[in-house]
């Protein structure tokens, strides 16, 4: 079963399209991508799951039901911009919050102890959250989100703000919650990240999907049949060796070894490649070149601005 | 439980816990309390010269002298001598044309059947400093004191308590006709509306505060993914409405301890020198209790002739009336701002009305029947203040009282509609600050 299903959503404010027509399917169980540049429609996405704001038109499907307001205690939601009650004391806004999303008080607490320990929280019950730093206010924060359990959890750039160790130790629970059953939308600008732990993906940009599918099979979409090469000899001499099937796309020298990217036309395969080159250069590695998510994004986005 | 119980909850404790809530609560009562003492003190100083003429319809208190031909008192001493203070003795009311020829000041007039009513009427032109009627008032008690106990034989002192007279002065304005404490119940009843006033600009504005921390603390999103925004308005409106109530319950409670704890006091004798008694007690009057110096002091007197109850109970109806509808008038604009400073230009709309409204009622004091009185007691932007004020001088019929609050109520509804469409949109937009136009724009949103 689908966790979320939205159907060609679509939003406008007065003066702007946020979201035209757009359909993502979030399966069960699984870390689900949403990317785009800033100001593309994400968070108004995300704001109509959260029943924050409604669709214009459209529909959403959670666990195969319409979404209605008694989905929202099954939903765990981080905005981009954190922010808690300063003046209130860490323990005591945390039950607030999560009495918020209809858990029970003694339940909070128990679960506050199991989360404040596995976030390596100490003892901060009684602290005010203005007493402290970015980085505990953050952990604060991302245990207020899980605390009532969400079987579909929204994370607004989850790692930001966080010190390498702790972006480690958030990535580990986030994935034991998927372990554990839950669902997560992950809006990130963090592309290495969308690698490591996302299965599918959605691009958004200018309020339209323009790419989405699991994160491999979008990779080799993008692929295009380009081949890393790492060899050793005279790079004048290699690119002489490359008639019009191939092209060479990006080169990296040190001294007489050499490091590039070829394109394949067509119907050519890597043999036609290395046949090609053998007689001038000695290979010492050759394998498809797999595009990050970085690149695809910015391949992606640029396309779309072509187009317009 | 309930989620818009929770918001009440926390926002009416993280309130009501703070040291500046506490503080303000404590010394308000006292403050009053001070104002008040202070206000009695000043208006006793008296300068005018008084003539009064005491009409003893049945020579209860006096008998005609043949030699002077005069009535004097039996009593000489209830009527000291005083520079400027000169009483004068009669059997038969002379009219009200000795005070308009002014020969005479006032008129006590003494009926036979003061033993009952214990009161006497009091006629004036104009209007008597307080210490003035408050020594007629004593004195005239004193000799039907007096010819109580002659009257009566074997005196002991269980039978002279018995004999005391609580005597009353009906005072009757001989141009206006009577109304009793007139001017001091429309200054009861302005008081009320000052408090209105007060708590309307103080807690509406906690209203407006609490809303832009939420929005530039950013929590306000985390909160409405699990709550609806008219949930979390309303619970912070209805929290911190009754932070106000709270405030205002501890001040009556306090006010009555300080009211118990003085009177206490004063009966034990510690207070009497320093609240001036000395002055009245020539006469040779023994101690007196709390309950008869305070109907002595006719600036504490008149609060006895209101109908605290009532005045009690419609300043809550009128309270959470005018504080519903300003508070979500501020939870409009708080939520439309970023930040305080950016307040200043949409606040003027609220701030008019409620300062407009303020002057309608101090002025309806001195006027609690007049056109603009009777008109503003109905118009929902200042009927919580005007109203307090006719209430308390006892100027209004319950239909006009109920008119007022039907329109007062149904103009809340609309008020907290139009606020909560405003605030569901304010509350997720940061940057510039928006103009009315945009505001109006807002109330037309889709949800």
């Amino acid at each position: 079963m689908n966790a979320l299903e939205a159907k060609a959503i679509s939003k406008s404010y007065a003066d702007h399209v946020a979201l035209n027509d757009v359909s993502i399917t979030v399966p069960e169980q699984s870390v689900f991508g949403l990317l785009g540049p800033n100001g593309a429609g994400k968070t108004s996405l995300i704001r109509i799951i959260n029943q924050i704001t409604g669709p214009d038109s459209g529909e959403i499907n959670l666990f195969g039901e319409r979404l209605s307001e008694k989905h929202i205690s099954q939903i765990g939601y981080l905005p981009e911009e954190r922010g808690l009650y300063k003046k209130m004391k860490v323990g005591e806004q945390s039950i607030y919050l999560a009495q918020l999303k209809g858990m029970s008080k003694q339940e909070a607490k128990k679960r506050l102890d199991l989360w404040f320990e596995r976030l390596e929280i100490g003892d901060w019950w009684n602290k005010k959250v203005e007493e402290l730093s970015k980085g505990m206010a953050q952990k604060i924060q991302f245990v207020t989100t899980v605390l009532h359990d969400p079987k579909l959890l929204i994370l607004d750039e989850p790692f930001s703000g966080f010190d390498p160790i702790n972006t480690a130790l958030i990535r580990k629970e986030i994935m034991r919650l998927r372990e554990e059953g839950s669902t997560i939308i992950l809006s990130t600008h963090n592309m290495a990240s969308v690698e490591e732990i996302c299965d599918n993906i959605a691009l958004i940009d200018k309020s339209r999907v323009i790419l989405e599918g699991q994160v491999q099979e979008v990779q080799q979409r993008y692929h295009a049949n380009e081949y890393q090469l790492k060899f050793e000899g005279n790079m004048i001499g290699f690119t002489n060796a490359l008639w019009t099937n191939f092209e060479l796309i990006s080169k990296k020298s040190k001294e007489d070894k050499h490091e590039v990217i070829v394109k394949i036309a067509e119907g050519k395969r890597l043999n036609d490649l290395l046949n090609a080159v053998t007689s001038e250069v000695s290979i010492i590695e050759a394998r498809p070149h797999i595009p990050t998510m970085n690149d695809i994004f910015i391949t992606a986005v640029n396309k779309e601005k072509e187009k317009s | 439980m309930n989620k818009v119980m929770l918001i009440i909850k926390r926002e009416y404790l993280s309130r009501v816990k703070k040291r500046s809530f506490i503080i303000m609560t404590l010394l308000g009562p006292l403050l009053f309390a001070g104002l008040m003492i202070a206000a009695v003190f000043v208006t006793q100083a008296d300068s005018a010269d008084h003539k009064i003429m005491v009409v003893d319809n049945d020579g209860l208190l006096t008998h005609y002298d043949a030699q002077r031909r005069a009535y004097i008192p039996n009593c000489l001493d209830c009527f000291p001598e005083r520079d400027g203070f000169n009483y004068y003795f009669t059997n038969i009311n002379p009219g009200d044309s000795i005070i308009t020829d002014g020969d005479y000041t006032m008129i006590a007039d003494v009926m036979n059947d003061v033993y009952v009513t214990k009161a006497v009427e009091l006629l004036y032109e104009s209007v008597p400093s307080i210490s003035s009627t408050s020594r007629i008032e004593r004195d005239l008690e004193s000799a039907v004191e007096r010819a109580k106990v002659m009257s009566a034989e074997n005196i002991d002192y269980e039978t002279y308590k018995r004999l005391k007279v609580d005597l009353r002065l009906n005072k009757i304005n001989i141009e206006k006709g009577e109304n009793a404490f007139e001017q001091e119940r429309a200054g009861i009843g302005s008081g009320f509306a000052i408090i209105i006033f007060f708590f309307i600009f103080l807690f509406g504005a906690y209203v407006m505060r609490g809303i832009i921390e939420e929005k530039t603390s950013r929590i306000v999103e985390v909160i409405i993914s699990s709550v609806r925004p008219f949930q979390l308005m309303m619970g912070k409106i209805i929290g911190i409405g009754f932070v106000a109530m709270t405030q205002f319950l501890i001040w009556v409670l306090f006010s009555a301890l300080i009211w118990i704890v003085v009177g206490t006091l004063f009966e034990s004798g510690m207070l009497q020198d320093t609240m001036a008694v000395s002055q009245s007690m020539s006469s040779g009057q023994a101690n007196l209790d709390f309950e008869t110096y305070i109907q002595q002091q006719e600036g504490f007197n008149m609060l006895l002739s209101i109908n605290w109850t009532l005045m009690l109970s419609m300043f809550v109806v009128y309270f959470i009336g005018g504080y519903l509808l300003y508070s979500s008038l501020f939870a409009a604009v708080g939520a439309a701002v970023d930040n305080e400073t950016d307040t200043q230009q949409l606040m003027t709309p609220i701030m008019l009305p409620l300062f407009f409204s303020y002057a309608i009622a101090i002025m309806s004091a001195s006027n609690p029947e007049g056109f603009a009185a009777r008109i503003f007691s109905f118009v929902p932007f200042s009927s919580p203040m005007v109203m307090m004020v006719r209430i308390a001088t006892d100027t209004v019929t319950w239909w006009e009282i109920m008119l007022s609050i039907g329109i007062l109520a149904v103009t809340c509804w609309l008020m907290v509609k139009i606020a909560a469409r405003i605030y569901r949109v304010g509350i997720l937009m940061y940057g510039k600050r928006p103009g009315y136009k945009e505001l109006w724009k807002w109330l037309f949103y889709k949800a």
